[in-house]
């Protein structure tokens, strides 16, 4: 039977005279009377669960209106009101709305301060009779998550949990529907759902979304249609009939709760209930994914399992045998974590391995950290990799998604405390098959290891899409049945569990020669006996070419297209990338090239070659080096290159310059002129004086760069005392450009000879004519060569 | 006042290539671009605040407890049917602008400029994140948004910078104007949405091509538009 919930209570109460501003609950003590005729209203009209006016009770929400004394209070009268008015049959759903906050690492509010507001409100709820508790409207899935942990410590009620999706089908803080629905199922919600914000045609494909990812029922409470606002008054546009028309629609997407949100009233509601009863009864639906095991992050679900893609699970977060990374843990510094989370996800990992495992350090305090930072940086789910349960449990407690629990022995103590919170926080379990005899040498031992720790699971709760099975790697080198046994195991457990498998792959090769190799082999080897989700080292090359191309022959990449979108190109002709050839005797024109080309690596054994050959230094600098930058100007000038292009260039050049001066440390640079530089006071931009200043320097200038926002005065008084041939101003903002006209006035009156060249992005060249200057560079290509011009200019004077 | 911090999973490359001026370069390293992307991400400590406020568009006055008074054409044209107004402020922090310039100091002048372009991808990213909620917000009461306006945009002076800042409350993310009204740390923003009721939304402008409005016509990051005038 469909089951049918009540309309909006917020608008209900503003017809019945509740001021603007005033607090909803607060009726639920002063005109209780109102609240129960809202109510029965709903009921007369055929809704069977009605819920709480308690929407906005909880101690956050209640403390804007100096109310958060009185959680117990208007709960306890809400409850009061909706039994009054409640049929025989007429369920009473405890509303828990929203704290109007977002929790940390999003916002300010703890965790722990958000699960206590939500444990006191549904305490209250309970203890006051409600029948269901309903969690509505709610935007973030860590919010969500605080709220079913403290409903689920509470009571052993019915738990509903809807949240809120934009028109982008997401939560605003990212979370997917099936994501949505795979975390909280996992986490004991009896019902999952969606209210609020969107009408029914929008809802629609949510519904379905949610039920592919769950066989727990469906609630759906839309709006009435996306509202308007018509002479200052929110209005919602959808009429009962055409709310009602949505119905059969809903139901056969798998909704077997409905009703209204924002909008309706209870003629929607009798609409609603009348479609219901017309409409096509819902079939049981079955679960698409039984055969595999989801792990989520907030906004991103992977699923591993036998019909499915190989999943990596990369193992490079783990202090073990590593001692920078380890001092980085130890010393709070989570950088080098982060990079690695990064760079693991760039080479193709999809799930994370998280190990804290640092000796003499707060392991939960790290892992909780770690799990924090990293929960908002990457959106690939979580492995919490420890054997300390408080760390564990740190981890699982705040991460906002379904982690993976690396890893459950059959020993007592693991199967004690690490399983209860698995159910707890809807992990699932990596199910490593060892026990207190020890590592089981065979193939048949391991599973009767595995069926232990998969039995007691299921005794507390746990369920078949909550297991991965590890089918343990030992030494090839110490015992030569240890690849032929895990290669068993995995076959084993694909025919008696049917469960997604893993294991650590790089065990393996342990004492060997070329470990990347075997490793390799190895893991094609596993692939093909069942191996579905590998914890590996995703930079390893060999072992992505055997993953790839296990990939096309294990008939998950059809056809071999992403195979041959990826390999395609390395058949092709040496890559551009590679260092030019250096021809004997043409080692000048390989020193251009290799400036144009930006290749900072093969210049330094050019310059070498070239003085080894006898080429003066000035030679190479004008034949070489400033030849090339004059072509990569003269490109730059033509739109064929860009400004990284020419910096690329300019680093290379001064890498020229530094051997230069390294191998003959008598040669003389010839000085071009002296310039001072400087962005203008006020303003603190620099990168682009930077940029100036680093080709003038390479185009044999002397340059001294005062930095950014300085004096007038500043500047005169260096240029005075440097001699300056030149003065080189820059501001970026409309607000100082006038310190450009203020510098340069000064400059004139202090007699400064210097000529000045001005630039930066809002300036123009009329600007800089009206400002006084000599010249207005418009980049700093343009800049080196009005500088060179200005020389040659003065020197034809002398 | 709500605070928010945004989610950064990821920097484009694609934008961080454009605000770097070689999106007509596809071929230039990318994996320097990767390197600079996944550099930037560490370095960011993305953070936001807003407040919204009811806006009188016949008078130009955004209606705070000290109103302010909007007079630039650009901005007052720009919110011409808004009857509210959503003023945030974003930032990605300080720790990445010492980055840049410790790069460059180092003589690695193409990753100091990337690193900037993919800082200026971030704060950007961090308050379309911020704009998205806003939007959502406003949608439940009936309002859609026009897209963000900032001070500096068109012909809006940004000396009144600290004002808008102010009205953001971008103080409490640590955002702060130098006396010539730039935000302190560089890398940061603030705007204005217009929130417009719903049933007038026939002349939104919707195009979030903020370039189209900006008259730095030779500027590398400019992104193109076949309604831009000035193309």
């Amino acid at each position: 039977m469909i089951q049918i919930f009540d309309g909006a209570m917020g608008t209900m109460l503003q017809q019945a005279g509740l001021p603007a501003g005033a607090c909803p609950e607060l009726w639920n003590i002063e005109n209780p009377a109102a609240i129960t005729s809202i109510h029965r209203q709903y009921v007369e009209h055929g809704a069977n669960i009605i819920e709480t006016n308690t929407f906005g009770a909880n101690r956050i929400k209640l403390t804007h209106y100096g109310l958060s004394d009185k959680v117990q209070l208007l709960n306890m009268a809400a409850v009061k009101a909706a039994r009054a008015a409640a049929g025989r049959a007429t369920k009473i759903a405890g509303s828990v709305g929203p704290t109007g906050k977002f929790i940390a690492p999003l916002g300010e509010l703890s965790f722990e301060e958000a699960y206590e507001a939500y444990k006191e409100q549904i305490a209250a709820l309970c203890e006051s009779g409600v029948d269901i508790i309903l969690i509505e409207t709610i935007i973030d899935i860590q919010e969500m998550r605080a709220a079913l942990l403290a409903a689920k410590a509470v009571t052993t009620k019915p738990v509903i949990c809807q949240l809120s999706f934009g028109a982008d089908g997401r939560t605003v803080t990212g979370t997917d529907p099936a994501t949505a629905a795979i975390l909280l199922d996992a986490m004991g919600a009896d019902i999952i759902g969606a209210n609020c914000s969107l009408g029914p045609a929008q809802l629609l494909p949510i519904a379905e979304a949610l039920a592919t990812a769950t066989t727990k029922p469906i609630s759906i409470q839309s709006n009435a249609g996306m509202p308007q606002l018509i002479n200052g008054q929110t209005v919602f546009p959808m009429n009962p009939a055409e709310m009602a028309a949505w119905v059969p629609k809903l139901i056969a997407a798998g909704v077997t709760y409905l009703g209204g949100c924002c909008g309706t009233t209870p003629e929607h509601i009798k609409a609603i209930s009348q479609a219901a009863a017309d409409a096509v009864k819902p079939t049981l639906r079955l679960n698409l994914h039984n055969k595999s095991t989801a792990v989520t992050s907030r906004s991103k679900t992977v699923y591993m399992g036998a019909a499915l893609p190989t999943v990596i699970i990369g193992e490079r977060i783990n202090p073990t045998g590593r001692k920078q990374l380890s001092a980085d843990i130890k010393a709070g510094n989570f950088s080098s974590v982060k990079k690695e989370a990064l760079q693991q996800i760039r080479a193709g990992a999809h799930i994370l391995d998280v190990n804290m495992g640092v000796p003499g350090i707060d392991q939960a305090a790290a892992m909780e950290q770690a799990v924090n930072e990293l929960s908002m940086l990457v959106d690939a789910p979580l492995s919490i990799d420890t054997s300390d349960v408080k760390a564990l449990e740190a981890g699982l407690r705040i991460y906002p998604g379904r982690a993976l629990i690396n890893s459950v022995t059959a020993e007592p103590e693991r199967l004690e405390h690490f399983l209860p919170l698995a159910k707890k926080y809807g992990a699932a379990i990596l199910c490593l098959p060892l026990s207190d005899s020890g590592v089981p040498a065979t193939a048949s031992e391991r599973v009767i290891v595995a069926r232990q720790i998969i039995h007691r699971a299921m005794a507390i709760g746990l369920r078949p899409q909550d297991f991965i099975l590890d089918a343990l790697v030992l030494t090839v080198a110490a015992d030569e049945r240890a690849a032929a046994e895990t290669l068993e195991t995995l076959r084993l457990y694909r025919k008696n569990f049917g469960y997604p498998t893993t294991m650590g792959l790089s065990n393996i090769s342990f004492g060997l020669p070329r470990r990347e190799l075997i490793n390799a082999a190895f893991c094609a080897m596993s692939l093909s006996a069942g191996l579905d989700a590998p914890i590996l080292n995703p930079y390893n090359p060999m072992m992505q070419d055997a993953l790839s191309a296990s990939s096309v022959l294990l008939g998950h990449d059809q056809s071999g297209r992403r195979y041959s979108k990826d390999y395609a190109a390395s058949q092709a002709a040496p890559s551009a990338d590679k260092p030019t050839a250096i021809q004997p005797g043409d080692t000048i024109a390989a020193i251009r090239q290799s400036v144009i080309d930006g290749e900072k690596e093969s210049i330094i054994p050019l310059v070498r070659q070239a003085l080894a050959e006898g080429h003066s230094s000035l030679t190479i600098t004008d034949q070489g080096l400033t030849a090339a930058m004059n072509v990569i100007g003269e490109d730059f000038g033509a739109n064929r290159c860009f400004l990284p292009q020419v910096l690329l260039s300019a680093e290379t050049m001064r890498a020229a310059f530094t051997t230069i001066k390294e191998t003959l440390p008598s040669a003389q640079a010839v000085i071009a002129g002296t310039v001072v530089l400087a962005t203008v006071k006020g303003d603190i931009h620099d990168l682009g004086k930077n940029i100036v200043a680093a080709l003038l320097e390479n185009n044999g200038f002397q340059v001294i760069d005062l930095g950014k926002d300085v004096a007038s005065e500043v500047i005169v008084e260096t240029a005075q005392q440097h001699q300056a041939d030149i003065v080189g101003l820059c501001a970026l903002m409309t607000t100082t450009m006038p310190q450009i006209d203020q510098t340069i006035k000064l400059l004139k009156s202090s007699g400064v000879k210097a000529r000045t060249i001005v630039g930066g992005a809002v300036l123009t060249a009329d600007y800089a004519d009206q400002a006084g200057a000599d010249a207005y560079a418009p980049d700093g290509v343009a800049a080196v060569n009005l500088a060179k011009k200005l020389m040659a200019n003065e020197k034809a004077l002398l | 006042m709500p605070i928010y911090y945004p989610i950064l999973t990821h920097i484009d490359i694609e934008e961080t290539r454009r605000y770097a001026g070689i999106a007509k370069t596809p071929n230039f390293k990318t994996s320097m671009l990767q390197k600079v992307c996944t550099e930037a991400q560490i370095l960011v400590s993305p953070a936001a605040s807003w407040s919204i406020y009811p806006y009188d568009a016949l008078t130009g006055e955004i209606l705070a407890n000290v109103p302010l008074q909007l007079s630039a054409k650009s901005i007052t044209k720009h919110l011409a049917n808004a009857t509210q107004v959503a003023v945030l402020a974003v930032t990605i922090g300080e720790t990445i602008e010492q980055a840049i310039t410790d790069s460059f100091a180092q003589g690695r002048y193409t990753e100091a400029l990337l690193l900037d372009a993919a800082a200026t991808t971030a704060v950007e990213a961090a308050a379309d994140q911020v704009n998205a909620l806003i939007n959502q917000q406003a949608l439940q009461v009936g309002l859609a948004s026009v897209f963000r306006f900032s001070p500096g945009y068109g012909n809006w002076d940004l000396v009144i910078q600290p004002e808008i800042l102010k009205l953001a409350q971008g103080s409490s993310i640590g955002i702060t104007t130098t006396p010539s009204c730039m935000l302190m740390p560089r890398k940061s923003v603030t705007a204005v949405i217009g929130l417009v009721p719903n049933h007038s939304q026939t002349n939104l402008q919707h195009s979030n091509n903020s370039c189209t409005n900006c008259c730095q016509t030779t500027c590398h990051a400019r992104k193109e538009s076949k309604n831009d005038p000035n193309i």
